[in-house]
């Protein structure tokens, strides 16, 4: 009835009702009444009453009478879907009946055929058994034959063993020999200390034959490296201690190796020698050692050998590697230590650097080039500031050469000349030689090196500027003027200020301004010139060398140390000078008679001064009374008359008018500068000094009071001094000046300023030259 | 560094070495300074400073007997002061009174208080006790130290102590400590010294040659600074007398004198026979912490401690005297008797 609808359509709409019909049981066949819109109707719960008063409140006639057209039909649907069905289910029911009728037929007529088929299968049982039994004895038999036959085989084969194995060993075939050895073994294990006793010891013997063999061409260089790896194998399958064989093996290329390598370390031994001698030759001294470079080739080549015989251990060929080359570095820091060329530094580094390449092939797992360049690098920092520390040493040894000699006493016009031009040599020629030479190392195009050529110049320049400082700390050191935080620790300032010699302390003022003025510069050329660049630790403070701050040092340096030289120097004066106006009674001085001695001691201490002073210090441009020269100014035009007027006139009534003179000259007079910045020449300092002296000595004189005596002491022995200081000073202006000082402050000083008569002067004077 | 002539300027008749601040003077900026003339009749002028800061006006003159080589004035009475004086070759010392100034009678005679004559040889100072109101004296000669009992309205002194230095020493000055009124340093040829006034007994003794001046810091306890002859400037720690705490360079001559500023004690003042006065920013601080200034070391070596050098003398300058009413004006006075007042107020270190 159905097959007008679409067929799918229809199976769908089929399988839908049953299974509403099966799974909700009887409650969704009330609710076949459909509504379009309320889904009540579909409920357990539907209240058809309710609904009817629903719809009639809700609906008109029209609506209701609409509504009752399309319960109609849809009832009519349903109930054509009821009958489809009832018709689907009754065909299903019958076609089953009819299939399980059929089954009951069939059935019936196999229980008959079973039976036959079990009897038969019986019959083929009892019959298998019987033959069974009856062949059983026999088999038996033949197995156990069988066994026999195995065992006897065996026994053959163990038996045969020795003589087996002797061939294999003749024929070399150890790896078969192995493998027999080793199939026997347990039936040795198990009755070997029985019945197979000889042939057990027998094979044993074979074997001990065949290890050995095994062990020989393992180690033997020559044989090929499978072949040796092949034995490796087979030892190991004799569970023979093989660890025990590869570090010997190893071990002993080793030390073979070392024992060559300490042959070449002891070559560069004469190198230091030769390279004093141009450097260019030192190459021939250090070039690769033969005899250590093979060895080292061997060593490399077992080390290759043995990672390919040994492929499963790794560590040891690279400790043993590394420590090989741990030793040499260490070597080198040695010969660094007790200084070497730099280019045999570089062969050495060469020599290490090719084998470290050779290891690296046979060893990449070692990292030796990056394990090699650490420790070059190690080493060269050391180098230089080993290089530089050696410089400072060399500079030291040039000055305190001064300070034994002069101490022994022994009579050298010259030494502080010569310690001053050692000094001198040893600082430029010392750095410049020292830079070329650290120079050589950079240029070099060695890998090990030129990696480390941005280090390299940080190091040389950090270097250089440490041994300036150092050696500016050494020189305060020698000045005995060492920072208070150093005394307060009382390390290393040896020298008390009172031992120090004025001498070196000079030698000190020029080496420091040579030091500044000519070295720095030409060390910095050279710096630019072959040191630039660097920077390897980024520029946060600039280049680690600093000429600028270098400059700044030792300009301070030699204007300190040349003060320390003046204050010591005018100390002693001062002193002299002190007891000479502080001892008599100058009120109650008797008319003088001589000039006082104390003058040969000033001019003795002056004289010494200038002595010391002309062997370091340069001479300066000679200048006299020059306008510009501070120390002469309006003053060479003012003391003269007076001097003149001194000279000329006579007896007491010049005192007085002199004095008034002198008073309105100083009314006049523009100040007289006899500070001066000094300079460092032979006649600044020596004036400095003089001038110094002179000031001293006027203010000594005006802390005393005089009588007519003592003013006339003053007066004959500042007159006595005006000739001799004029020849040590080139100022003679100066000199006047201030020796008219003197004498206007005695005259202040003294009670009853009544001046020598010239004469008598004149004559004292020439007293007192005579005699001397 | 010129000293550009910024000071006010005074001039004495005669040729002078003392000069001092009158600190018991709270109104005005005055300061006594003392003539040095062997032959003339020596004067003692009264100078102010005028407010506006640009005048020096003489506010009285006298004569005093003889030639002036030490003036210190007392620390209470304004009108109180000492002097160390020489006639010929023998020294005296004395207490004066300068008498009411009626109108303009110039130059009347001073009042003699005391006469302090326990001294026989060459007197080097007397000392007040420079923060006021104490009953002593001390007067240093060559070979002694006297403490005097002072009475001033009783006209009196007694020697109350005396102490004599070690033979083969001379004294040639000192200073009394400001924290501590038992306490005294002297100089003497070959060391300083530190005494115990109540039992004059020495304390310390640094062994120190040709100190000239010394002076206490006024604001830190055991620091003094003392001048010398060639080493210029020294500051000591008496709690560490092995080593000068600093070392300064001084003057190109002779450091005759030295004094603190009495506000900022970093300021030290320094005259010289090379004619200059120079004031000098030294911190100590190592009083505080002997690390600090170690650690420093290499960027404060370097700072020039000098602040400025006033060098517009035609002569020598021993005397100096910070004004304890304006610190930042003091007065130097020159060999030829001519008197500077200076402000440093542009150099004061702001804080």
């Amino acid at each position: 009835m159905a097959v007008d609808l679409p067929l799918d359509e229809k199976a769908r709409r089929m399988r839908e009702l049953l299974s509403s019909f099966y799974s909700q049981n009887q409650a969704t066949s009330n609710g076949a009444i459909k509504s379009a819109s309320l889904d009540a109707i579909d409920s357990p719960s539907f209240d058809a009453d309710q609904f009817m008063d629903l719809l009639i409140k809700k609906s008109n006639l029209e609506g209701l009478l609409q509504r009752h057209v399309e319960m109609a039909a849809e009832i009519k649907n349903l109930d054509t879907d009821l009958q489809m069905l009832v018709y689907e289910n009754y065909n299903k029911f019958i076609s089953a009946t009819e299939t399980i009728k059929r089954m009951n037929n069939n059935i019936a007529g196999m229980e008959t055929n079973m039976e036959q088929l079990l009897e038969k299968i019986m019959s083929v049982q009892s019959k298998s058994d019987g033959v069974n039994t009856s062949l059983f004895e026999r088999r038996e038999h033949i197995e156990k034959l069988n066994r026999t036959r195995n065992l006897l085989r065996k026994v053959q084969f163990i038996y045969d063993l020795p003589a087996r194995l002797a061939k294999c060993i003749k024929s070399e075939a150890y790896a078969d020999a192995v493998r027999f050895y080793i199939g026997a073994m347990p039936i040795f294990e198990a009755y070997g200390e029985s019945s197979f006793q000889d042939c057990k010891k027998e094979s044993e013997q074979a074997m001990a034959i065949v290890t050995r063999n095994l062990q020989a061409k393992l180690s033997l260089d020559s044989e090929p490296v499978e072949a040796r790896a092949e034995a490796a194998v087979l030892l190991k399958q004799l569970n023979y201690p093989v660890d025990d064989l590869k570090s010997r093996i190893l071990e002993e290329k080793l030390e073979h190796l070392l024992l060559a390598l300490q042959h070449e370390a002891k070559e560069p031994e004469p190198a230091p020698m030769s390279s004093d001698v141009p450097p260019v030759v030192g190459m021939g001294s250090v070039s690769p050692d033969p005899h250590s470079n093979k060895a080292f080739y061997e060593f490399a080549k077992t080390v290759r050998a043995y990672r390919v015989i040994f492929p499963d251990s790794e560590r040891r060929p690279i400790e043993l590697a590394r420590n090989l080359f741990l030793k040499r570095f260490e070597t080198i820091q040695k010969h660094i230590e007790k200084k070497i060329s730099s280019v045999d530094l570089l062969a050495m580094l060469r020599l290490i650097w090719n084998d470290v390449l050779i290891m690296d092939e046979v060893l990449p797992e070692a990292a030796l080039p990056s394990f090699a360049s650490e420790a070059a690098s190690v080493a060269i920092n050391q180098y230089v500031s080993r290089a530089f520390s050696y410089l400072l040493s060399q500079v030291s040894d040039a000055l305190t050469g001064v300070n034994s000699k002069q101490k022994g006493g022994s009579e050298g016009e010259n030494l502080l000349q010569i310690a001053l031009e050692s000094g001198k040599k040893v600082v430029t020629q010392g750095s410049m030689d020292l830079l070329l030479e650290l120079r050589q190392l950079m240029d070099d195009d060695l890998v090990l090196v030129a990696r480390l050529k941005d280090l390299y110049i940080d190091w040389v320049q950090e270097g250089l500027q440490g041994f300036f400082r150092a050696l500016d700390d050494y020189f305060l050191m020698l000045s005995g003027k060492s920072n208070p935080a150093s005394q307060g620790a009382g390390s290393i300032d040896g020298i008390p200020v009172d031992k120090v010699l004025p001498g070196l302390i000079l030698v000190l003022v020029q080496l420091s301004v040579f030091i500044e003025q000519n070295a720095i510069p030409r060390i910095t050329e050279e710096i630019a010139a072959s040191f630039s660049g660097g920077g390897a630790r980024g520029y946060e403070d600039g280049p680690p060398f600093v000429p600028a701050e270098v400059c700044r040092i030792f300009r301070s340096a030699g204007e300190k140390f040349l003060h320390v030289y003046i204050s010591m120097k005018t100390k002693k004066i001062s002193v002299l000078l002190k007891k000479r106006f502080t001892t008599p009674n100058w009120v109650k001085h008797k008319e003088p008679r001589e000039v006082h001695m104390f003058v040969d001691l000033l001019l003795q201490e002056l004289e010494a001064v200038r002595a010391e002073v002309k062997q370091v210090l340069p001479h300066g441009v000679v200048r006299k009374h020059h306008r510009s020269d501070s120390t002469g100014s309006t003053n060479s035009s003012r003391s003269n008359p007076i001097r003149d007027d001194k000279m000329g006139r006579s007896n007491t009534q010049r005192a007085r008018s002199q004095l008034l003179e002198s008073h309105l000259a100083k009314l006049f007079k523009q100040k007289m500068e006899i500070f001066t910045k000094v300079e460092y020449t032979q006649e600044s300092v020596v004036s400095t000094i003089v001038k110094l002296c002179l000031k001293s000595f006027q203010e000594f004189v005006r802390l005393q009071t005089f009588n007519r005596s003592g003013f006339q002491q003053v007066q004959l022995d500042s007159q006595f001094l005006r000739i001799p200081l004029k020849e040590i000073v080139e100022d003679e202006a100066a000199i006047d000046f201030l020796l008219d000082e003197v004498l206007v402050a005695g005259a202040e000083r003294c009670l009853d300023p009544i001046p020598l008569e010239s004469a008598i002067l004149d004559k004292l004077i020439q007293a007192k030259l005579a005699r001397s | 560094m010129q000293g550009g002539s910024t000071g006010v300027g005074y001039g004495l008749k005669y040729q002078a070495r003392c000069i001092t601040d009158i600190k018991a003077d709270r109104v005005h900026t005055s300061f006594l300074a003392g003539t040095l003339s062997l032959k003339e009749e020596n004067e003692v002028h009264l100078i102010q400073l005028s407010p506006s800061g640009t005048e020096l006006n003489c506010e009285g003159l006298f004569y005093h007997p003889h030639e002036i080589w030490h003036l210190a004035d007392c620390p209470f009475n304004p009108r109180i002061f000492s002097t160390v004086y020489a006639s010929g070759g023998t020294y005296g010392a004395a207490l004066w009174e300068i008498p009411e100034l009626y109108n303009q009678s110039n130059a009347p005679q001073l009042e003699q208080l005391v006469s302090l004559d326990a001294h026989n040889g060459k007197i080097k100072c007397i000392i007040w006790w420079p923060l006021g109101m104490h009953d002593k004296v001390i007067g240093i000669d060559e070979e002694n130290l006297v403490v005097w009992s002072l009475d001033t309205s009783a006209k009196s002194a007694k020697v109350h102590s005396q102490e004599s230095v070690d033979m083969p020493h001379y004294f040639s000055g000192g200073a009394w400590d400001p924290h501590d009124q038992n306490s005294l340093a002297t100089t003497c040829e070959s060391a300083i010294q530190c005494w115990d006034l109540r039992t004059m007994k020495k304390t310390i003794s640094i062994e120190h040659a040709n100190v000239r001046s010394a002076d206490y810091n006024p604001n830190k306890q055991h620091l003094v600074v003392t001048a010398e002859d060639e080493s210029g400037l020294r500051i000591w720690d008496f709690r560490m007398p092995k080593v000068p705490v600093r070392e300064i360079s001084g003057h190109a001559h002779w450091t005759w004198s030295v004094q603190h500023n009495p506000k900022y004690d970093e300021l030290i003042l320094s005259a010289g026979t090379d004619s200059a006065v120079n004031l000098w920013l030294a911190s100590s601080n190592n009083g505080e912490g002997p690390t600090s200034e170690s650690l420093l070391e290499p960027p404060t070596r370097h700072i020039d401690p000098l602040i400025h050098s006033y060098n517009d003398y035609e002569d020598s300058v021993y005397g100096l005297a910070w004004s304890s009413k304006d610190p930042s004006v003091f007065a130097s006075i020159s060999y030829d008797g001519r008197v500077v007042v200076e402000s440093v107020k542009p150099h004061i270190p702001k804080r």
